[in-house]
């Protein structure tokens, strides 16, 4: 009888039914299952994912092999000594079982037999601070199983150095932090690879993909200094290493799609068979497992159904003055990004068709569909198309807020103009840094690291500014994307108080974020408005708090807040008076404000004695007159107590 | 019992200057046989503004009306969009954030008895109408068509995921087909979802009356002769200040402004004169 080794692989749901099933065996624990030590012949207590120690001879394989068919995630591993692994049949030999994109009746790809017999492990590390890398070796992760590859993603921290030793196929994906800084979940590898335990790694391949940002001085350098690193362990790069600025998705895809064929060629016995590359691409390629749709590789075929759909488009010809929306009834299909609708619609159609093409994420190319603001190159048709009584329809306008030069082409300089203004440039401070292998370099704490890169996690700042439904009507306010990019700022300790003071000062000046009248147009715009809209209300409340919650703006928030802690609900008339004072409210008066809100009924029909009644009677707040005191709502106390507990200043 | 209970959060401009808005919502309450079982004790939701001094107050207040609802076993219906937006906000951020829960929920249950589970929702009387009660059934209470383009405004703080049950938060539906059930034609405008700035109404005047006379101007030159709002705070910007939007903006903003509570209850036979009157200010008064 072979022998038999289980281990539960990553994606337990901690259901507890192998548990139950076999209970000499297998222990659910908060996150995962553990196989127990007295089931296994090395006595520990723990996954057996990366010892995969042999069952003791008296464990039921039977009962073993219900337990894993059990298994509604699939993830109990059985294996033999001889190395076949299936969460299938225990009883069966698996020596047999190779991956599918070897099988021998891919004649046309013998190159591609040569490479996958044996060991096909794969590592993939990702040294991550805001979880970027950490993302995309995941689906490095998912997606290695295509080549016939057995992967384990980790993270940095998660390896000591020597366990790079006797690994044949190394992939990483590391991020670069501030001033040339290690992610902190790769500083301590990166410090004992540089220490006295190197291993030599002479039986090694590998390749780097460097994420970083390419406003910064040192550019990627922690991709390029594991690049030479492993190099100079004597591991052999089987692919170039690729350098990713912010916008890292397309480069990115592109090192994927090289670096896991390329490493794939490795064969078992640590050969990297490099004739074998093409035949491995060609078999992923009509390979059964797909590539799923959102991937890091969805670029190719994700066919969708085509849609007959009428697209309505914005047009605007500033020679004629002329505006007005074109419509065309078209049968596309469903994948194409809006972009591409774009494109066909003015190589079939309409030369004259004015947009801004480019790549997917290029900031610039942004415009209003349906009600939504997008980068068109980003979103498919059938994402957005909506569909009512089996109709399908597209609304294509220009990013508003803006001035249209022609069609769907605005002129982003209102924007420009703010952020120019705003000197929204880093100016760096002297703080705290580490004496490290390379040199002194600079740290931050990793929550703030990680709050500031979802701060500035904005795929379009000329989006963003058309975000605000105020920024049309008060061309002075910076916007919500001038505002947000340097309140993150202000928060990034390697600014330096100079820098700080300059940008505060736009912030918090008067066509800063007061001049922003609801920020509730712009949390409504998907992630990129959540993310800003917080920003705005973090910037809001410290401006208020800077100013003391004087000014209209201040005493607006703080006597809102106050009145309801009076009455339990909002007193109108106080607040106004508050806010507006004597001569606001008198002007209000003058203006035809109070006296209309008086007799407002008129304008729709109610009898007008019910709001003069107000005029003698306030506090009875008939009609459309607010009361002067409110009466105070049931166990007001209560209300009294949470304030006490969440703001003593009020 | 009413065939369909909620807890009943009118929200403060309802119990303020909007008392019409109540006088509505009791009568179509009565005639859709809904019950609106109220909320004792429950606060002011903080309108988007408390949040500016201190969130973690206002979420407080809020786990507070919502622990209320639950209580009762009711989810919590509103006339006004501001509240429907804002506590759905808040009713989110509560349920993703565990830490938050756990502190507001050791200050309520000290000081109320109370927890929040989440287990309420929060709905709006335009959501519950079109999801709930049904526009079948309400066509077929209509008494008074409202026989005119009517605009609907829906607003911006309504229209976030989340917070417009099933209706599209980009390109809304549900008050376009209320309309057509009542009688009226749906006036579609690119406005309806657009903030008319009422939280920035007293502290950046100019910004938000120029935002209000937008809309309405907007609502005009696709030809409504009336708007309905969802809600009543934006109602103040859009009826109250109107004519002074008019003057800053240079806009045309002569336009009747109602609130949704007042059109389904007029059209389903509610307050006859109101409709009369506002039928007389539509049809013979004109601009």
């Amino acid at each position: 009888m072979a022998s038999v080794s289980v281990w539960i692989d990553e994606g337990c749901i901690v259901c507890d039914a192998c548990e139950e099933t076999y209970p000499e065996v297998f222990h659910v624990t908060e996150d995962t299952c553990f196989i127990k030590a007295a089931s296994r012949t090395d006595g520990n207590f723990d996954t057996n994912q990366f010892s995969k120690s042999v069952v003791k001879d008296d464990i039921d394989l039977e009962i073993l092999q219900e337990a894993a068919d059990g298994c509604p995630v699939d993830v109990i591993i059985i294996e033999t000594m001889d190395g076949g692994a299936s969460e299938g049949d225990a009883s069966e030999a698996p020596a047999e079982v190779e991956p599918e994109v070897v099988a021998p009746a891919a004649a046309e790809v013998p190159a591609a037999e040569v490479s996958m017999g044996g060991d096909r492990s794969l590592l993939v590390l990702f040294g991550s601070q805001s979880g970027n890398s950490e993302d995309l070796c995941a689906k490095i992760g998912k997606s290695a199983s295509t080549y016939g590859l057995e992967a384990t993603v980790k993270g940095m921290d998660e390896i000591q150095i020597g366990d790079l030793a006797g690994q044949m196929r190394v992939l990483i994906v590391c991020s670069t932090w501030g001033e040339g800084d290690m992610p902190d979940n790769a500083e301590d590898l990166w410090v004992a690879a540089n220490g006295d335990g190197a291993p030599n790694l002479a039986g090694t391949h590998f390749s780097i993909c460097a994420l970083g940002d390419t406003s910064y001085e040192f550019y990627c350098q922690c991709g390029i200094d594991w690049d030479v690193w492993f190099e100079k362990q004597g591991a052999n790069r089987v692919v170039a290493r690729v350098d990713c600025d912010v916008d890292y998705d397309e480069m990115a895809n592109g090192w994927v799609s090289e670096a896991l064929p390329h490493i794939a060629a490795v064969d078992g016995d640590g050969v990297y068979q490099e004739d074998a590359v093409e035949a491995l691409k060609a078999k992923a390629a009509g390979g059964k497992t797909a590539v799923a749709a959102g991937s890091a590789f969805d670029i190719p075929a994700v066919e969708r159904a085509e849609l007959q759909v009428n697209i309505r488009v914005f047009r605007y010809d500033a020679v004629s003055g002329e505006s007005g929306h074109d419509v065309w009834a078209c049968a596309i299909p469903g994948h194409l990004s809006v972009t591409e609708v774009l494109r066909l619609l003015k190589a079939t159609e309409d030369g004259s068709l004015t947009f801004r093409d480019g790549s997917p994420d290029d900031a610039t190319t942004g415009l209003l569909v349906n009600g939504r603001l997008i980068l068109p190159g980003r979103v498919a048709l059938a994402d957005i198309a909506t569909t009512r009584n089996g109709e399908s329809s597209l609304r294509i306008d220009p990013l508003p807020g803006y001035d249209v030069i022609r069609d769907l082409v605005v002129d982003h300089s209102d924007y420009q103009t703010h952020l120019s203004a705003s000197k929204p440039w880093m100016r760096g401070a002297t703080r705290g840094a580490s004496q490290l292998e390379q040199g002194v370099m600079g740290t931050m704490e990793a929550p703030l690291a990680a709050t500031l890169h979802i701060a500035g996690d904005i795929a379009s700042y000329q989006l963003l500014h058309s975000a605000s439904d105020t920024t049309p009507h008060n061309r002075s306010y910076v916007g919500p994307a001038v505002v947000a990019r340097l309140w993150a700022r202000c928060n990034d300790s390697r600014l330096s108080a100079a820098g700080r003071a300059s940008h505060l000062e736009v912030v918090q000046g008067p066509n800063g974020i007061k001049a922003e009248a609801d920020m509730s147009s712009i949390h409504r715009q998907g992630r990129m408005g959540a993310i800003a809209a917080l920003s705005l209300l973090e910037a809001k409340t410290a401006t208020l708090e800077a100013d003391g919650f004087t000014g209209r703006h201040g005493k607006h928030v703080w006597w809102f807040t106050e009145t309801v802690k009076f009455s339990g609900q909002l007193n109108e008339t106080t607040l106004a008076g508050a806010t507006l004072g004597p001569f606001g409210m008198a002007k209000n008066a003058l203006t035809g404000i109070l006296p209309r809100m008086a007799l407002g009924f008129t304008r729709n029909g109610a009898p007008m004695m019910r709001d003069l009644q107000a005029l003698f009677m306030p506090p009875g707040s008939v009609g459309k007159m607010p009361k002067i005191i409110n009466s105070k709502v049931d166990e007001h106390h209560e209300i009294v107590a949470l304030y006490n507990a969440f703001d003593r200043r009020f | 019992m009413a065939r369909h209970r909620y807890a009943y959060f009118p929200g403060c401009v309802t119990l303020g200057s909007a008392r019409e808005v109540q006088d509505a919502m009791d009568g179509l309450a009565r005639i859709l046989d809904i019950e609106l079982v109220p909320l004792k004790g429950a606060s002011c939701c903080g309108a988007g503004v408390m949040k500016q001094a201190n969130w973690e107050l206002q979420i407080a207040l809020n786990a507070r009306t919502f622990a209320q609802a639950e209580a009762q076993g009711l989810d919590v219906l509103t006339p006004c969009a501001s509240c429907q937006g804002n506590m759905s906000e808040d009713f989110m951020r509560l349920t993703d954030d565990e830490a938050l829960r756990e502190r507001v929920n050791e200050q309520l249950e000290a000081i109320s008895g109370i927890r929040f589970e989440g287990t309420m929702k929060m709905r709006h009387l335009l959501h519950v109408l079109v999801d709930d009660i049904g526009l079948d059934v309400v066509a077929t209470k209509v008494k008074n068509p409202i026989d005119f383009p009517v605009a609907g405004y829906y607003g911006a703080p309504m229209q976030q995921e989340g917070a417009c049950g099933d209706d599209d938060v980009y390109d809304p539906q549900y008050f376009e087909q209320l309309i057509e059930v009542l009688g009226g034609a749906a006036v579609n405008y690119d406005g309806r979802t657009q903030s008319v700035g009422f939280p920035g109404l007293l502290a950046e005047e100019g910004s938000a009356l120029r935002m209000t006379a937008a809309v309405i101007s907007d609502a005009k030159s696709e030809g409504a002769m009336v708007m309905a709002s969802a809600c009543p705070l934006s109602h103040i910007n859009l009826d109250t200040y109107q004519v002074k939007a008019g003057r800053v903006s240079g806009e045309d903003t002569d336009l009747p402004v109602i609130h949704l509570p007042e059109l389904v209850a007029w059209a389903l036979g509610h307050d006859k004169s109101r409709l009369a009157y506002l039928k007389t200010r539509v049809l013979v008064m004109g601009d």
